[in-house]
């Protein structure tokens, strides 16, 4: 699919940014950014390489780990878990190609050890490639010892819900139970039902699992934030506002500041969203956030983070694959931020064949609005009722 | 030192996108050249070039290890028919980081249907891909993404109906006078080169006389200085952008921002005081060399085909002078209307100069410390 790249609207925009109250960034951010580095002296530095939470030095040994012990499930499976987290902390899917690649002694899914293949179909599905994670994770779980990997299952039951598959999903998260997992199983039925229009006996699943004193802070954060989504989708915004605002009380978290974020910004509260994503490491997801925060709020960054999202979307899109992979943001920002609604559409609707989540729902529902088409809207309404997502929000719209 | 300021001021570079080589594929009959831009932070990977393990590629480690870094890609890319040897090395900064610039050529002419295998890092990174662009001249750009994993890719010659085929699309061929466009809209929207231009023209309906600045009697008598200073930006800008353009001469834009800034508080201040020893025509042609690199700056953007690099030049740098003449002309226009204004030489030439001057060193501060102070 050829990405919809609208190089007319970047000149126009252009001109709008110089005449508008907005802060412009000279150089740097130029798109397609490069010039030619002439260096005089052997000491002067090129490149400063990446180093996230790990130093450079505990880089190499993992490296020197691998390439030394190149049969070695347990020592491949660690360091790319490690590659895996780094991904996550910086945003930066390079890591995730690294992890991918340490995994590769073992590329035949029928014989690789049971955690390189779980640890690969989680990968798969860091980068988006749903299809092959469900794969993966299926072959694994057919093995003779399948029904008691309940993170594999949990793992199977989140991107089948991604997809939209909610039934699947639902015999998954009962497999989690069977695994013996009570607690993720419950939640995990929880979410589906709630997707599903089960509102209230969702809710009180999730409130009686946070009744539990005992539970992991990561557990008590995952079970909010899915009832903090549970009342967006519902309409009621209080309940939503104080089940996020716990979220965060408990630490960081990247996912629900984004999902803060976007409910904040829908609410009417976009100053607000900019104060939640602040520290946040600025990922795609959370760049994507502030740019529209920043654009509703008039705020002092907003043009620098407008043009930085506009070029990661322009180099991005060198690969003519890319708007699949980042077709909700991209979609989100020709909304929002380009007022483009024919190619919002046409963004939205390559997404919603990759994933379908109520906020990729959410994306079409309002492209389709915003572009009049009414086979559009009919399409956006047709696909939800063929899901079954009960979302008042795309009710709003459609 | 120059380059070396730059490189400190842009020496971080974060990414957050899956790894990308960039090859440019020039095809000739006969011959093929090609440039490989790999990422140094993925060599690094593959080669350990990070020999003083210090977190930095310094330029030192990266020429000890191109020959390890040339073999390595050499051995990973072969395209059907055609013997690639070296012919150059290079580096290149990009949004993501430093790229080692690998340049190729061959003897060869590429087939319609060139097969290319393409294997870098496939052992390293499989979510890395080649994006490469095919130019034929006088055809639209055939762009292929490689995958290492796949043993080669047959990259089909694009045509208008076959827009979304998987291997190669065709890219929309530029219209005729496309980047005569973009160079009018380049100097509408260049606000610095528009200062400065008017900043020169605020006393050209004046003479300099003994007694200070008088208004001259007739419009040519204006209109002779103001196109000699026309003339004189045009010819130094040109140069200086055709310069850059050819990449003959390359200055990084930290340096050459900052420095239109300056020319804008001279020019301003010289209408105030008198600071140049020389004619004012003399100072517009030094000051238009800089203004021309600022032009060359956008160009990297606009893709010139290599093909008819020259005749898209030509029509940026005409675009150009179109929407100079077209500022021009409007400004002179109504500076002449006003000149025997009383108040002219107070308000337009010393309030106007003091304007721009603060304008220009507000962009100064912004372009030197890249902390955002204006709406333009």
């Amino acid at each position: 699919m050829r990405c919809p790249y609208d190089r007319s609207v970047r000149s126009r925009t252009r001109r709008a940014w110089a005449l508008a109250a907005g802060l412009f960034v000279v150089a740097l951010s130029q798109p397609g950014f490069a010039e030619p580095i002439t260096p005089t002296r052997d000491d002067e530095i090129v490149e400063v390489l990446p180093a996230a939470s790990g130093t450079r030095d505990e880089d190499r040994r993992l490296r020197k780990l691998v390439r030394g012990r190149p049969g070695d499930a347990a020592v491949a499976v660690m360091v790319a878990r490690r590659y895996l987290a780094r991904a996550r902390e910086a945003g930066d899917p390079r890591f995730a190609g690294l992890a991918l690649a340490a995994l590769h002694p073992w590329p035949d899914a029928t014989t690789a050890p049971d955690d390189v293949l779980l640890l690969r179909a989680t990968l798969q599905q860091y980068l988006h490639d749903f299809d092959a994670s469900v794969a993966s994770l299926r072959l694994l779980l057919a093995r003779p010892e399948g029904e008691h990997m309940a993170q594999a299952w949990l793992t199977l039951a989140t991107v089948l819900r991604v997809q939209g598959r909610y039934a699947e999903s639902d015999e998954a998260c009962r497999r989690v139970g069977l695994a013996g997992v009570q607690v993720y199983s419950s939640a995990c039925f929880a979410e589906n039902a709630a997707l599903r229009g089960e509102v209230e006996s969702a809710r009180k699943t999730f409130e009686t699992l946070l009744a539990n004193p005992r539970l992991p802070t990561a557990t008590q954060g995952w079970l909010l934030t899915s009832l903090a989504e549970l009342e967006t989708r519902d309409g009621h915004a209080a309940s939503a506002d104080a089940a996020f605002r716990s979220v965060l009380r408990l630490g960081p978290d990247a996912y629900a500041a984004v999902d803060y974020a976007d409910f904040l910004i829908d609410q009417g509260r976009p100053s607000e969203a900019l104060k939640v994503l602040k520290d946040e490491t600025r990922t795609d997801a959370v760049l994507l956030r502030l740019a529209i925060a920043g654009t509703r709020a008039s705020a002092a960054t907003a043009t620098r983070d407008v043009a930085e999202m506009r070029d990661r979307i322009a180099l991005a899109d060198q690969r003519p694959d890319a708007c699949k992979f980042h077709g909700r943001e991209q979609a989100m920002f020709a909304l929002a931020i380009d007022h483009a609604p024919a190619r919002a559409l046409e963004l939205a609707r390559g997404n919603v064949e990759l994933q379908r989540e109520a906020i990729d729902l959410l994306v079409l529902a309002e492209a389709a609005r915003a572009s009049g088409e009414a086979d559009a809207i009919d399409e956006a309404r047709r696909l939800k009722a063929t899901l079954g997502v009960y979302d008042r929000r795309i009710d709003a719209v459609l | 030192m120059i380059a070396c300021v730059g490189v400190l001021v842009t020496g971080l570079a974060s990414a957050h996108k899956s790894s990308d080589a960039y090859l440019q594929l020039d095809a000739a009959p006969n011959h093929l050249t090609l440039r490989w831009d790999i990422a140094l932070r993925d060599l690094d990977v593959a080669l350990d070039l990070d020999t003083d393990a210090d977190g930095k590629l310094s330029w030192g480690e990266v020429k000890t290890a191109w020959p390890a870094i040339e073999s390595y890609a050499m051995a990973r890319l072969a395209i059907d028919g055609c013997e690639l040897r070296t012919t150059g090395r290079g580096l290149e900064r990009r949004n993501d980081g430093a790229y080692a610039v690998l340049y190729l050529a061959s003897d060869c002419t590429l087939s319609r249907q060139p097969v290319i295998a393409y294997t870098l890092f496939a052992d390293v990174d499989p979510t890395h891909r080649g994006i490469a662009k095919i130019q034929r001249p006088g055809q639209p750009i055939v762009l292929s993404m490689l995958d290492p994993s796949k043993a080669s890719t047959s990259t089909e010659p694009a045509s208008a109906a076959n827009a979304s085929a998987p291997a190669g699309i065709a890219i929309r061929p530029p219209s005729r006078w496309q980047f005569l466009g973009e160079g009018i809209r380049h100097i509408l929207t260049g606000y610095d080169h528009v200062l400065f231009l008017l900043c020169l023209l605020l006393p050209a309906v004046m003479r300099r006389t003994r007694e200070g600045w008088r208004p001259v009697d007739k419009l040519s008598e204006a209109i002779l200085p103001v196109l000699g200073i026309i003339t004189a930006f045009t010819v130094a800008h040109s140069i200086t952008l055709g310069l850059a353009a050819l990449k003959l001469v390359s200055l990084p834009s930290s340096f050459i921002e900052p420095a239109i800034a300056v020319t804008i508080m001279l020019a301003a201040l010289d209408n105030v005081w008198r600071v140049f020893p020389v004619r004012r025509i003399v100072v517009t042609f030094c000051f238009g060399l800089i203004h021309g690199f600022g032009f060359a700056s956008v160009l990297s953007e606009l893709n010139l085909p290599t093909a008819d690099f020259a005749w898209a030049l030509l029509q940026f740098n005409v675009g150009l002078e179109m929407g100079q003449l077209l500022i021009v002309g409007v400004a002179t226009a109504a500076l002449f209307s006003v000149r025997d204004w009383k108040r002219y030489r107070q308000i337009v030439i010393r309030g106007g100069s003091m304007v721009a001057m603060l304008i220009a060193a507000l962009w100064f501060i912004e372009r030197t410390t890249n902390v955002p102070l204006m709406p333009f």
